[in-house]
């Protein structure tokens, strides 16, 4: 469903991806570890077609990103790290926009309110304005306009950072629920703990390059920790 | 829905909550209804007591008393320049001319105007008018309303977001050029209500109704090529201070600084000689076509001395006159001709800023434009030559005869009746679209432009959006 072949990705001088090839099937969450600046957020970027690349392709659902930008963003959802949404707007308004663009039919206010909550959101909070929003509120309203699209294909910037633990764990469950209905998940994270929990696959990342892909089931937390480490020296 | 309209949908619910779109609404209220207010009431009184003097006036000529016709010539009369309903929208340059022409014996009087350029933008605060507001403010608004657009939905990373979920960078634009003309359609409707009282209040059956139309295309065009240039700007910008500092420097040159320098050098292109320099050159090149045709017909360059028996004292009227007409006509023409080029270069420098294409075009639509005004003081000037003819010819044949009981001849009533009344049409809507060719073309073109501006920096920003 996801797949890059040999891609490349250069800001100047610094190659953010180098010949990275990765594959995420329906039905797979693939977490994606690496350190700060080795290129994960590039990598989606791409994905999203906000980057054009420098050699090799990203495609999503066999379609060349570069090439159907708009066929490809159809089929994705995009959580990034900081959710983004109008201030102005209460947090059933924002959902129910943001579906409306994404799907062409505008959810209704009682339904958007259950996507909220079925986030995550407390019922009381959807109805005030997002201004008033934690960080980790805000997020929650982006899961949910997420799982409104219905997309086939997730793709997840650190999204459960400021998520306080009992929210990631919800968020958690509410992936491998979408994971069991054949959505394909690629999903960074600086969280070995979270990534060897809900993840199928785990890719690590080094400098751009995709240097050891394993088995969630294949190895333990501290198995994690000490490959990842390993890397990382 | 469509997204496009979708989009336009939320920014106005932001712009409506956030407090802006009320602010702004407020002010534009309050200035156009001032202006319209004040501008309206002028005009209205103006041309009832117009009518009224020009009524009297004629009733005067009509009764005064039997006499000489050529002391009834001195005395002459007045002719009153009507003030189009429009001129209640865009006074035009009616502030700075003269809206009496006395018309008498001898010379054609000097026509008052102050040319307009020399009152750019902020200068004319004085002489606040709608036309003023929507050409000179209304930009202001659509830039508060709209340099952070793109620029601040980039900056806050909801247009990446939006884009996410596939929505076309163009639709995003789209929606919020949608969202801008409604937000400023909503802000200057007082306008186009005092464009409609306007014509609707006009005492004279005229084109008034079609010159609003195009007025209001004309300014819908103004609009339009902000509205084009603020989004162009905020999805070029780095920042959303980038964006409102490009936008208020563009404003201030396109505003102020250029219309400003255009004048000055439409001036220095087309140079009108002072009111002394054209009275010298004129009384200069009158007496010396006077005394060639005095030296001519009765042998003496000494006009109306004893040499001129009192048997040809009309005949001599009759021709001095006829000398005069040439010779005014010639020097008159050439001053007109230099305000009008001057009028002209600025149409042409519309192709720079709009503004100045917008201001003629508008001023010739309503009528108020400089054109009309030398339109009026030509057919006064028939009028004063035709009163003049009229005089001369009754002298030749009525008093000339009586030898030196010329001056004891007196005319009456029949006389004065042959003089008509001052019946002035003003130019009509085709002459005032001629009048306007050049400057109606400026913004079709400045609007051509800003299209495309848009649509260049939309590519540019498509492939660059982090
Ligand atoms: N728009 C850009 N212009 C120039 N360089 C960039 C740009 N975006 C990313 N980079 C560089 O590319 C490299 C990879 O950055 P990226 O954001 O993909 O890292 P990341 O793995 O997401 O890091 P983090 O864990 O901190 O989120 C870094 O060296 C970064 O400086
Ligand atoms: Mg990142």
């Amino acid at each position: 469903m996801l797949e890059t072949r040999s891609l490349c990705k250069r800001f100047g001088e610094t190659l953010a991806l180098d010949r990275v090839s990765l594959s995420v099937k329906p039905g797979e969450i693939y977490c994606l570890l690496g350190a700060n600046g080795d290129g994960k957020t590039t990598l989606i970027n791409v994905f999203l077609g906000f980057l054009t690349s420098d050699g090799g392709e990203a495609l999503v659902d066999g379609l060349d990103v570069a090439r159907n930008s708009l066929a490809t963003k159809a089929r994705l959802a995009y959580i990034p790290e900081q959710v983004m949404l109008y201030g102005a707007l209460t947090g059933i308004e924002n959902l129910r926009y943001f579906a409306a663009l994404a799907t062409g039919t505008e959810p209704s206010a009682t339904d958007a309110e259950r996507l909220l909550t079925a986030a995550g959101l407390d019922a009381a909070a959807t109805r005030r304005r997002v201004a008033t929003y934690s960080k980790g509120m805000r997020q929650k309203v982006g899961i949910a306009v997420a799982m409104a699209k219905g997309a086939r294909a997730l793709l997840l910037d650190e999204p459960t950072s400021g998520l306080d633990p009992k929210a990631a764990a919800e968020f958690s469950q509410l992936l491998r629920r979408s994971r069991d209905e054949g959505v394909a998940i690629l999903a960074t994270t600086h969280d070995l703990f979270h990534a060897k929990q809900t993840g199928s696959r785990i890719g690590i990342m080094r400098q751009g390059s995709l240097v050891e892909e394993v088995s969630a089931a294949d190895l333990s937390h501290a198995d994690l920790e000490a490959l990842y480490l390993e890397h990382m020296r | 829905m469509s997204p496009v309209v979708r989009i336009a949908r939320r920014e106005a619910l932001e712009m409506w909550r956030d407090g802006r779109l009320v602010a702004a609404a407020l002010i534009a209220l309050a200035l156009l209804a001032t202006a319209f207010a004040i501008d309206w009431q002028r005009q209205q009184t103006y041309e009832i007591e117009r009518r009224a003097a020009q009524a009297l006036d004629y009733d005067t000529w009509l009764k005064q008393s039997d006499r000489h016709p050529h002391d009834a010539a001195h005395q002459g009369m007045h002719v009153f320049k009507p003030l189009p309903a429009l001129a209640s929208i865009d006074p035009g340059i009616t502030p700075y001319a003269g809206s009496t022409i006395w018309l008498q014996a001898h010379r054609q009087s000097e026509m008052r105007f102050r040319a307009v350029q020399d009152a750019t933008g902020l200068q004319r605060f004085g002489n606040l008018s709608v036309a003023w507001v929507l050409q000179v403010l209304a930009p202001l608004i659509v830039i508060v309303l709209g340099f952070n657009m793109l620029s601040g939905e980039r900056e806050q990373g909801t247009l990446k977001q939006t884009l996410s979920l596939g929505v076309r960078l163009r639709d995003i634009v789209f929606g919020k050029a949608l969202a801008l003309v409604s937000a400023i359609t909503l802000l200057l409707s007082p306008a186009l209500i005092a464009l409609i009282v306007a014509v609707a209040t006009s005492e004279r059956a005229s084109d008034d109704g079609l010159r609003a139309v195009a007025l209001a295309a004309s300014y819908a065009a103004y609009f339009a090529i902000a509205v084009a240039v603020v989004l162009a700007i905020s999805a070029l910008a780095r920042s959303s201070r980038a964006s409102i500092a490009w936008l208020l420097a563009l404003w201030i040159v396109g505003v102020t600084l250029l219309p400003r320098a255009a004048a000055d050098l439409a001036r220095e292109l087309y140079r009108s000689p002072s009111r002394a320099e054209f009275s010298k050159a004129l009384d200069g090149e009158l007496s010396a076509a006077h005394e060639a045709a005095w030296k001519r017909e009765f042998s003496t360059t000494k006009r109306w001395g004893t040499e001129l028996p009192l048997a040809r004292w009309g005949e001599a009227l009759r021709l001095d006159d006829r000398v005069g007409y040439e010779v005014m006509d010639k020097h008159f023409a050439a001053l007109w001709q230099s305000f009008a080029d001057q009028q002209h270069a600025q149409a042409l420098a519309g192709t720079a800023t709009p503004i100045l294409a917008l201001r003629k075009a508008s001023m010739s639509l309503a009528g108020t434009d400089f054109a009309s005004h030398r339109h009026f003081a030509q057919a006064a000037e028939r009028h004063r030559r035709t009163m003049q003819d009229i005089i001369s010819e009754d002298l030749v044949h009525h008093a000339d005869p009586r030898g030196a009981g010329h001056f004891d001849y007196q005319a009456n009533h029949d006389l004065w009746e042959k003089i008509p009344p001052f019946n002035y049409a003003p130019p009509n809507m085709a002459t005032a679209i001629k009048e306007a060719g050049i400057s109606l073309s400026a913004l079709a073109l400045n609007l051509a432009f800003a299209f495309c501006f848009l649509a260049f920096a939309l590519r540019y920003r498509a492939r660059r959006l982090l």
